[in-house]
């Protein structure tokens, strides 16, 4: 036997399955052959010193028994699989898909297509690409095809018309300017003369004094311009005054939004007001684009005003439940302890909490939280509670099936099944856990640890992992029987 | 006759369905002969397949022809018996040997019967859901309720499940 003095190429060998490992001498020479590299730490012999089965099995996977990744310790996947899961998830285009492709684009985006498909191996998609699927993922998938203002940087000036860097030479206002600025702003809303601006002081005086400042004007000519200034005023006051009371409806003049809006977006300085680059913030525009229309009132009218606060919105949303039977379910705070954090700056203290919430009719879940404020720890175990809720399985939807036992550390919880009408003598958390599923005939032993935390999430898995007579029954390929069923003709109340 | 061999094939069987075996071997004696018959019959094992030292072919095992046992051949016969798994978790997952060489347990009719109603009965505890039990009997190795039909009592071997 060639291999046999190579010990490396003898285990590969043997792990394809070429060798058997049933020469002895073959073992012993090995053994013997073999030279530690470097002296071992602990004396639990190396792998390839460990004794081997003296008569080689075949491995469930290999008969195909189970699924090729059922076991966790193991996450290696072989190549083909990978190519497998490659060729069926990440097809080429087919030669329809492409007359499709054809008909919707030019030419050049058909090229631009073809490049970037070939720019990506589908097997680098298989290994690296991800789409999130947990309940906490983003609620898009971004192909960075659109600007989205909340979550993007604002793009360059150069591509948008609206942003564009501040004017060097603009000032803050002066009061004249002040002043003509907010004349400016509330021409746009004036009525009654039909050019929709009022004459100024200047209209009236004569032709050669309106490029003078007031100041310079004579003292006959200005006292004239006032006083015609006045009754101009006057008669324009009157008139809408007259139009008002004939019926006249005054329309324009400046909206209470308008006012906001010439409060926080009109600029104070002489920029003309244009929007600018600068390392102010901005003000928020009355739409923001990509945003508009998502941020909804918080209250749901579907809610009938039990969600005042928007407590349930969040779990509504995951759950599907509406608040109504949200607020339906059976919720019980279980456990409740003091944990501190010792920190340079003393001991910071929070509150843990265990609840358990069910529906009881059979379906139940423990939530945990922790915080520092006792009345959050209890909202966030609570909702916690909800959100984790599942089915569990309920013999004549009273007990369990059969005995069921779990282990949490050093804690060991017994449920025995018992018959109609026994009630539940069971400790109070296991009372609690089971009047939330919906469990009304049941005897516990606790016989090891009592720590509540333990008892309480042992219970818990209890409930969750009982046995499926189904699958017992269709994995020995025999018939189950209930007896007690059989023996009162089937009924199963 | 000695119950050794059938404790240690039971704790054989457990490691190799916690190792996920598809095909492993016990010692080929009469008694683990009729346990590994009486546990296919039972619908916990797929095959039993008398063959050598090394496993036989899988894709022929229902065809196999083992060679007949001689004088030359009996010291490296074993029995190779197929494990059956659903839903990538092992049918038979449980085995407890009840009576040891230190101490045979045993049980008559009547306590079988309490027994597979779920009771205690002497030092045998009821059966809960999906367990079975085993027995030597005088009709050979016999389910608990291939017994019961059969009335009749005897060593009890494993508890499994």
């Amino acid at each position: 036997m060639s291999v046999a003095a190579r010990p490396a190429a003898r285990r590969l060998a043997s792990s394809v399955g070429i060798l058997s490992s049933t020469s002895t001498t073959t073992q012993t020479t090995t053994a013997s052959s073999q030279i530690p590299l470097c002296r071992p730490f602990s004396s639990t012999p190396t792998a390839s010193g460990r004794r081997k089965p003296r008569f080689r099995n075949i491995t469930a996977r290999d008969l195909g028994l189970i699924s090729q990744t059922s076991r966790k310790a193991d996450t290696a996947v072989s190549e083909e699989q990978i190519d497998d899961f490659t060729t069926k998830k990440f097809p080429k285009y087919t030669d329809a898909e492409k007359a499709e492709l054809m008909r919707m684009y030019t030419p050049e985006q058909i090229a631009a297509l073809e490049a970037g498909e070939a720019s990506i191996n589908p097997k680098d998609l298989t290994i690296q690409g991800r789409l999130r699927t947990d309940i906490y993922r983003l609620p898009y998938i971004d192909d960075f095809a659109e600007h989205q203002p909340i979550i993007d940087k604002r793009p360059p000036a150069s591509r948008s018309r609206r942003i564009s860097p501040p004017d060097p030479n603009a000032r803050f206002m002066n009061t004249d300017q002040f002043v003509s600025d907010l004349i400016e702003w509330a021409d746009k809303f004036r009525v009654g003369e039909p050019t929709g601006t009022l004459k100024r002081l200047e209209d009236f005086v004569p032709e050669e004094w309106r490029k003078v400042k007031e100041a310079q004007w004579p003292g006959e000519v200005r006292d004239e311009a006032h006083s015609k200034f006045k009754k101009y005023l006057q008669e324009e006051i009157n008139k809408a005054a007259k139009h008002q009371e004939n019926g006249g409806v005054v329309t324009g003049g400046p909206t209470d939004a308008d006012v906001l809006s010439y409060i926080l977006e009109r600029s104070v300085m002489t920029d003309n007001n244009i929007q600018t680059q600068s390392s102010l913030a901005l003000a928020l525009p009355d739409k923001v684009p990509g945003v508009a229309g998502l941020y909804k009132a918080a209250v749901d009218p579907a809610d009938e005003g039990l969600d005042e606060t928007g407590v349930y919105q969040d779990l509504k949303r995951r759950s599907g439940m509406s608040v109504q039977e949200i607020l339906k379910l059976k919720t019980k705070t279980l456990v409740m302890n003091h944990v501190s954090n010792q920190t340079r700056m003393g001991k910071i203290g929070s509150m843990v909490v265990y609840t358990v919430a069910g529906n009881g009719d059979g379906w139940v879940g423990l939530g945990y939280a922790k915080s520092q404020e006792p009345s959050v720890a209890n909202q966030k175990a609570r909702l916690d509670a909800i959100s984790k809720m599942r089915p569990i399985r309920r013999y004549e939807d009273r007990t369990v099936y059969g005995n069921v036992e779990a282990k949490v550390s050093g804690t060991v919880v017994k449920l025995f099944a018992r018959p109609p009408g026994f009630g539940l003598r069971v400790q109070h958390r296991i009372f609690e856990i089971c009047r939330a599923a919906g469990i009304y005939d049941l005897s516990a032993r606790v016989p090891r640890s009592r720590n509540p935390m333990n008892t309480v999430k042992a219970t818990i898995e209890a409930l969750h992992n009982q046995k499926d007579p189904e699958e017992i029954a269709m994995g020995r390929g025999r018939k189950l029987v209930d007896a007690r069923k059989v023996y009162y003709g089937g009924a199963t109340q | 006759m000695g119950i050794h061999s059938i404790c240690n094939a039971l704790s054989h069987l457990q490691n190799a369905s916690r190792a996920k075996l598809g095909l492993t071997s016990i010692p080929n004696t009469k008694y683990n002969l009729r346990l590994a018959l009486a546990l296919h019959r039972a619908g916990f094992i797929s095959s039993v397949t008398r063959a050598g030292l090394t496993p036989p072919p899988p894709e022929a095992l229902l065809t196999f022809e083992p060679e007949p046992v001689t004088t030359a051949n009996v010291s490296t016969r074993r029995l190779w018996l197929g494990l059956k798994y659903f839903n990538n978790k092992p049918v038979m997952s449980k085995l407890e040997p009840v009576s040891k060489p230190k101490r045979l347990v045993t049980a008559d009719y009547q306590q079988l019967s309490k027994i597979a109603r779920g009771f205690q009965a002497g030092h045998v505890k009821g059966l809960n859901l999906g367990e079975t039990l085993f027995l030597s009997t005088d009709k050979g190795v016999l389910e608990v309720r291939e017994a019961l039909e059969k009335r009749v009592g005897g060593l009890v071997l494993a508890r499994i499940s």
